[in-house]
């Protein structure tokens, strides 16, 4: 079916389509089986990556591969430092796996032809995985918070902010909203970024047809532009992976705030 | 296997299976990955404060051997002034006892040499008086061809010996003083 079919199909003349995934039904549970693979595939890159450096790990000079990890992990640590401070400890990790893993996967859409039928998408692109990377910190934001008020003050919280108690209802809403938004926004802004990069791909592929009389202009020009778009898309998805461990940094640090500090 | 299209937006089984995916990848770098890794920070962190305070160690060693060889020089110069104006102070005062001293002995000889002037001078007068008594006696006896007996003349002789010791002392004493 596809939703930019209707759109793109006249000037284009190409059927650009989303949501098509390999499929399989396994107890009654429809699986992307695409997208499943790639996050193995992903995860097994960042496995062996981490247990390599793990093998070399040295507290002397450092090679280049340690470095780019001592990078990656003092930058979240800083990071999770300032915002949080020592009781964030628990969140390094976290964070941490979340940039890499999610990087990885953003990385494997510059492998990608913009077919409809890719052999290694990213799997970020499927709204499955950033909604299930989003819920899962969220549960274990909302987790750290009861931990850190108490059954009581974690109630609390959503009904004496941001106006004074006489108006709970007005803040129960609010808040309310404001939680439900932190999941969806946190899966949508990664997926929409990925999923917009597959976009861009298959409307640069279908550029092919476009021709002046005989001149096959789409098709010199899809080249150069794919190459553009694709070194962009990089710069996007490590953005992407980047704000989505700084925002789950920044949802821990509401979570584990003192009460005075709202 | 078949490639289907479903909404996009909605999602599926997919959920279940990359959330187990995403915790096993976080187990395994949580567990395995970041403890090795902040061990090393961490020891290197320790070796780099170390190796800082070994230094600062070093230098404030260096400052203080510094001082100290600034302060031995400054005594030693202090010192070395104190005995040079000590030997100039000794140096004077014996320069003023030699004067002293040679003064002392030279004013001793002089005195010395005066008394055997005088004690000479007196010898001489006495021998001479004692000489031109009998020489007048003598020539008096030619001079009135007898004896004289100095006994009867004693009186004369005295007198005259008297007047020729006034002579002579007054004439020494002029003479003693002149030499001073």
């Amino acid at each position: 079916m596809g939703i930019g079919t209707h759109l793109l199909s006249v000037p284009l003349l190409a059927d650009i389509s989303v949501g098509d995934h390999v499929q399989r039904q396994v107890f009654g549970l429809t699986i992307d089986m695409d997208t499943v693979w790639a996050t193995i595939i992903a995860g097994v890159i960042v496995i062996l990556v981490g247990l390599i450096m793990r093998a070399k790990v040295t507290s002397g000079v450092p090679g280049k591969f340690q470095l780019l990890w001592e990078m990656a992990v003092s930058a979240v640590q800083k990071q999770v430092d300032d915002s949080i401070g020592p009781r964030g400890a628990k969140v390094v990790p976290l964070a941490l796996t979340l940039f890499i893993f999610i990087f990885t996967c953003n990385l494997f859409e510059v492998l990608g032809i913009g077919s409809h039928f890719e052999v290694l998408p990213a799997p970020t692109s499927d709204i499955n995985l950033p909604l299930a990377m989003a819920l899962y910190v969220i549960v274990l934001v909302h987790a750290a918070a009861i931990k850190n008020r108490g059954i009581g003050g974690y109630v609390k919280h959503y009904l004496n902010r941001p106006f004074p108690i006489w108006l709970f209802p007005v803040n129960l809403f609010m808040n309310v909203v404001d939680e439900i938004a932190k999941p969806l926004t946190l899966a949508l802004r990664l997926f929409g970024n990925l999923l917009a990069g597959g976009l861009m791909l298959s409307l640069l592929a279908a550029l092919v047809i476009w021709k002046i009389g005989p001149a096959p202009l789409g098709a010199l020009l899809t080249v150069p532009l794919t190459v553009v778009w694709k070194l962009f898309d990089m710069a996007i998805g490590a953005i992407q992976a980047f704000i989505f461990a700084l925002l789950t940094i920044l949802y821990f640090d509401t979570a584990m705030a003192p009460d005075l500090a709202h | 296997m078949l490639i289907a299209a479903s909404n996009f937006l909605v999602p599926n089984g997919t959920f279940i299976v990359v959330l187990i995916a995403f915790i096993v990848v976080l187990g395994v770098i949580a567990k395995y990955v970041l403890p090795p890794l902040n061990k090393a920070l961490t020891e290197r962190q320790d070796q780099i404060r170390g190796e800082l305070e070994a230094a600062d160690k070093a230098k404030a060693d260096a400052q203080e051997a510094d001082a100290e060889r600034r302060a031995v020089l400054d005594h030693a110069r202090v010192q070395a002034r104190e005995i040079v104006a000590q030997a100039s102070t000794s140096a004077d005062q014996i320069k003023v006892k030699a004067e002293a001293d040679g003064q002392a002995i030279h004013d001793r000889i002089v005195q010395a040499a005066d008394a055997e002037v005088v004690i000479a001078r007196q010898a001489a007068v006495e021998q001479v008086t004692a000489r031109v008594g009998e020489i007048v006696l003598a020539a008096a006896e030619r001079v009135i061809g007898r004896e004289i007996r100095s006994a009867d003349h004693q009186d004369l002789i005295d007198e005259a010996i008297a007047a020729v010791r006034a002579e002579t002392s007054g004439a020494g004493a002029g003479a003693a003083g002149g030499r001073r």
